[in-house]
């Protein structure tokens, strides 16, 4: 192998390597205004990570998630295979070129473009076997990109095979970017076929180059392909940050952040650029959303409200809209929080301060000491159903309780906090906090996982256990202290969004609705659980809108004619309940206490 | 003209010639519950905050009506956002986003 | 001749139209889902607004009845159209051939456990105003000891999160003849109506409502209750707004009644499906020509009779019936 021109150099590299500076130029420059826009904490998170068993974890989450794509695959095998064949098999080329250079032009390694179109520039003096593995390795791979991108193509036309209901259209930058990335491959096989009888070549284009060897019989012939493919690069990497691909760097960079433990603190700058340049539109959180039901309301998905904030426009309706359910948190690819997002969106505009929670300070709380106490909070207050099948439970297992609200209560902070008022919400959790310390309890039981969430994630309780009905009853149930007959009535669990997503309580329920009848499938269960519809996450959703999506709820846990529809959270009770028409609605605490012994 | 020492008190009539439409349209732009009421009170008797101080969006959203916003505004700023109302508003109205917007309409000094 | 007509529906609206139809000389055939007739009307005690009993009223109304060919515990499974005919396929596989149709299939009392709040089937000193009719009309006494009593309008009216936008029309003045009828029989009882609008729209309601005031002392609280809890004595505490005060207010009773709405038909879709009419939003059969005509549907030959086109009272259901067998008649002698 040795090299065919004096300098190395060609013309034609030029739209490459141009497009390659510019590019890491630009990725250079974006990531210094994230890292300058953290604040100290996180700058020396940042810092801190910088130690090699961090660095490993991190090559290993970008190995996994960018060239893998793992999560694409648990989606649909088609859509996954789409995004590994094409990153992995790039990736490799990119790896397979350097070695090249390394191994056979090591007088070239560092030159930019050389790896790119090493072939043009060697010609092939013997073979060996080394060589051929080379070439061989190098036409697979690119065999795979080809097939990764033929596939591209075909979702463009016929995206519902690939598990793909609805995605976002393209725009102009998209469509430069698209267009070039599914002419780079192609070409890049033209090229090398072209030159395959110098440079050498493998199945592919050896073949190909045998197919038209009276076209290539002059090698100028082969500059025009080669410049083509140094073009389509070009053009791809000069209008990547004006697309939706950008992903493809910008995932790098935040999967780093993450791993360092940093949080978005803003829902624009810092952290949340990088989460925000690293969506790809991708558009499986359109699907995932509940609000797509409400055809009107699809621009509200998450996809759209990234879309707003990385052209610096108001995301607001969309933040304000959305329900929280986190479902596409839970199956976006990339792993964007949007919900914190749009969380710290709120805060930006409905910190109003308005509040006045002074009269907070007149309530006093009665002993409970080493008890029980069960906290119902609002919700639970409207459904009495709920915390008497409860007591009952808690009666017949001899647990002592007392009920801390049961003459009203101080709201637990969550729907505060869901609305931007954190500093409102701080005020709830301080007073609440103060009356569950005095009275001396040791566990709070809640009913409701609004509830839930909060006095777990923000609430500081020292020693007392906070815990959910749903797995205090499978507890009791656990330790022998009460019994249930098992009937054959057929149940379908309904995950709370908090409970489910927000807590990553889902097994407990179900093991307690198979310990007294038979628990069926439900289509869209665990972590794709559809939102009730009823959320307080939402602030400006109508009563109409709401119905629409508590139906099409009803109607997929209804999929499989269950008798009774479970669920865990009095909201998601009395928000289905009304609705549901196929089959009964009640919460878990109603079916076991029916079914003691 | 001179004025004296004293005045005749303010008369505590209702005077709807003097409301401020604009903001009421503003408000009702931004959530069209707001004329949905029909002042059952059941916002105000299920109100977890009105357990224990003077909170009520029925009465709240009569006072605006009536042009009152400082009453208006002094019902509400006791409010948790706990949406029991929501939940229980027999005319569907979004009960929170009410709240939220007649604090910034009327709030806004 | 084309004398037969099918009557859907054997309540008050369903035998009226077939003893006006057997007058002006056609056969009727009425299929009832029940295994008696009457509907709603055979389970209440009295009433309003003049407290006359109501199964002396149905027995007159089926007085006249005796020529029409009853279906009981049956139900209408298909409808098909030839020519002119209607052919019936009953649940019992019976086949009829009719020339006309009347729906006179009524309504369905809102299920009051759906109102989750005010604990219907959870605490036992809740119950609806059919389980108190029920207890007037079988002397339950215990039902009778209850010392405070509460009112509750509007349950599964005027909601818009049950899906029954609708006013029920006829609670307000039942809730008051209930609690004047319980005074009679425990005038040591206070009693109190919780009520968002009273309407007292029919000749003698005001009266009645004026008595409740003025005899039996009933006090009337404008505010709709929004929770039952329990307390330690299996009292139930009840929450509402006084908003004439504008005052939250609790109040301790013994029994708290529900007065559960005029909801659709729960098979309205079906029936209508089946004879080619559509239900409006609130579920109610749509009627073409509502103010020139209550009875008459899209499809020729089907007439509708009676509160399946929405809440109604009594006599204004017989009279709808009779509008609709004279209805039936102008059709079939066209």
């Amino acid at each position: 192998m040795r090299e065919r021109f004096l300098f190395g150099y060609d013309p034609f590299v030029l739209p490459f390597t141009l497009g390659m500076v510019f590019i890491v130029l630009y990725l250079l420059i974006g990531s210094v205004r994230i890292i300058l826009a953290l604040n100290k904490e996180e700058r020396l998170l940042l810092l801190r990570s910088m130690n090699p068993k961090q660095l490993l974890i991190t090559a290993k989450d970008v190995f996994v998630d960018c060239l893998l794509h793992i999560k694409v695959f648990k989606r649909n095998i088609l859509l996954g295979y789409m995004h590994f064949s094409i990153a992995f098999g790039w990736f490799m080329i990119i790896l397979v070129g350097h070695l090249e250079v390394i191994l056979y032009t090591p007088q070239r390694n560092g030159v930019l473009y050389y790896p790119v179109f090493f072939r043009y520039f060697v010609m092939e003096t013997q073979q060996t076997l080394r060589g051929a593995f080379f070439f061989f390795l190098m036409d697979l791979f690119l065999l795979m990109i080809l097939s990764g991108v033929a596939l591209a193509i075909f979702k463009r036309f016929r995206s519902m095979a690939l598990g793909m209901r609805r995605t976002t259209k393209l725009k102009i930058g998209d469509r430069f970017v698209l267009y070039s990335l599914w002419a780079i491959f192609p070409l890049r096989l033209l090229a090398e076929s072209f030159t395959a009888n110098i440079s050498g070549g493998s199945f592919l284009t050896k073949s190909i180059n045998h197919l038209v060897h009276g076209f290539v019989t002059n090698p100028d012939n082969a500059l025009p392909i080669w410049w083509s493919y140094s073009i389509a690069l070009g053009v791809f990497l000069f209008t990547l940050p004006f697309s939706r691909y950008m992903h493809i760097p910008t995932e790098i960079i935040l999967i780093f952040l993450r791993n360092a433990g940093i949080k978005s603190t803003s829902y624009r700058n810092g952290y949340a650029e990088s989460e925000i340049y690293s969506c790809s539109r991708c558009g499986i959180c359109i699907d995932a959303c509940p609000m797509g039901v409400n055809r009107g309301d699809i621009k509200f998905s998450t996809v759209y409200t990234i879309r707003l904030l990385r052209r610096r426009e108001n995301p607001h309706e969309g933040a304000e809209k959305c329900l929280m359910c986190n479902k596409c948190v839970e199956v976006c690819p990339v792993g964007i929080n949007s919900t914190r997002l749009k969380l710290l969106y709120r805060q930006s505009v409905n910190d109003s301060g308005q509040h006045d929670f002074s009269y907070l300070s007149l309530l006093r709380e009665s002993d409970s000491s080493g008890k029980v106490l069960y906290y119902a909070g609002c919700m639970t207050h409207l459904t009495p159903g709920i915390y008497r099948s409860l007591f009952n439970i808690l009666d017949k297992a001899g647990v002592e309780y007392s009920f801390m609200d049961k003459d009203g209560s101080v709201c637990c902070g969550r729907p505060l906090m869901l609305s931007g008022d954190v500093k409102g919400a701080g005020e709830l959790i301080k007073k609440n906090t103060e009356l569950i310390k005095a009275s001396g309890c040791k566990t709070l039981l809640l009913s409701c996982p609004i509830c839930y969430k909060i006095f777990r994630d923000e609430y500081k309780l020292e020693g007392i256990e906070v815990i959910h009905h749903s797995v205090y009853i499978n507890n009791l149930l656990k330790s022998g202290k009460i019994k249930v007959k098992r009937g054959t009535g057929k149940y379908v669990y309904h995950d709370p969004c908090e409970l489910g997503r927000g807590a990553g309580i889902y097994e407990q329920p179900r093991e307690l609705l198979s310990e007294t009848g038979i628990l069926m499938d439900s289509p869209e269960e665990r972590g794709e659980s559809i939102c009730c519809g009823g959320s307080l996450g939402s602030l400006t959703m109508s009563c109409d809108k709401r119905r629409k999506i508590t139906e099409h709820a009803l109607d997929v846990l209804n999929t499989n004619k269950p008798d009774i529809v479970a669920t865990a959270c009095p909201l998601c009770m009395r928000t289905f309940s009304p609705l549901n028409k196929k089959s009964e609605t009640a919460d878990i605490a109603q079916i076991i206490s029916r079914n003691l012994i | 003209m001179k004025e004296f020492g004293y005045s005749l008190s303010p008369s505590s009539r209702v005077d709807l010639d003097k409301i401020d439409k604009i903001k009421q349209e503003r408000l009702f732009a931004l959530e069209p519950g707001f004329r949905k009421c029909m002042a059952c009170g059941s916002c105000s008797a299920t109100c977890s905050a009105g357990n224990f101080t003077d909170v009520s969006l029925r009465r709240a959203i009569a006072y605006i009506q009536n042009g009152q916003d400082l009453a208006a505004l002094s019902l509400l700023k006791h409010c948790m956002l706990c949406g029991k109302c929501l939940v229980i508003c027999p005319r569907g109205i979004n009960t929170r986003n009410l709240i939220m917007n007649v604090l910034k309409v009327y709030g806004e000094k | 001749m084309n004398k037969e007509v099918l009557v859907i529906g054997g309540g008050p609206a369903g035998i009226e139209c077939a003893n006006s139809l057997i007058s002006l000389g056609y056969k009727v055939f009425i299929v009832e889902k029940c295994s008696e007739p009457g509907g709603h009307l055979r389970k209440w005690d009295r009433l309003f607004p003049y407290g006359v009993s109501a199964s002396d009223t149905l027995d007159k109304l089926l007085q006249k009845s005796g020529k029409a060919i009853f279906f009981y515990d049956t139900e209408v499974q298909t409808i098909n159209q030839v020519d002119e005919k209607f052919v019936i396929t009953l649940s019992d596989d019976t086949q009829l051939h009719v020339s006309s149709i009347v729906v006179a299939t009524g309504f369905t009392l809102f299920p009051a456990a759906k109102k989750e709040e005010y604990g219907y089937g959870i605490y036992n000193g809740v119950i609806t105003n059919a389980d108190l009719e029920d207890g007037f009309k079988t002397h339950k006494k215990e039902l009778f000891k209850a010392n405070r009593v509460g009112f509750v309008h509007c349950v599964g009216s005027r909601d818009e999160k049950v899906c029954n936008r609708h006013c029920s029309k006829v609670c307000c003045v039942t809730a008051v003849k209930q609690a004047c009828e319980y005074k009679d029989l425990n005038p040591d009882a206070e009693v109190y109506c919780f009520y968002m609008d009273l309407r007292m729209f029919g000749r003698g309601y005001e009266d009645l409502y004026l008595k409740a005031q003025n005899k039996y002392g009933i006090r009337f609280i404008r505010g709709r209750v929004s929770e039952v809890a329990e307390d330690v004595n299996g009292c139930l505490v009840v929450k509402a707004e006084d908003t004439l005060t504008s005052r939250p207010l609790k109040v301790t009773l013994d029994l708290l009644v529900l007065m559960s709405g005029m909801s659709k038909n729960d098979d309205n879709d079906k029936i209508a499906d089946m004879l080619g009419i559509k239900t409006e939003e609130d579920g109610f059969l749509s009627l073409p020509e509502p103010t020139l005509n209550n009875c008459q549907t899209v499809t020729d030959g089907v007439f509708l009779a009676g509160s399946v086109t929405g809440p109604k009272t009594l006599p204004e259901t017989l009279n709808e019936a009779r509008a609709a067998a004279l209805s039936v008649h102008k059709y079939l002698s066209r």
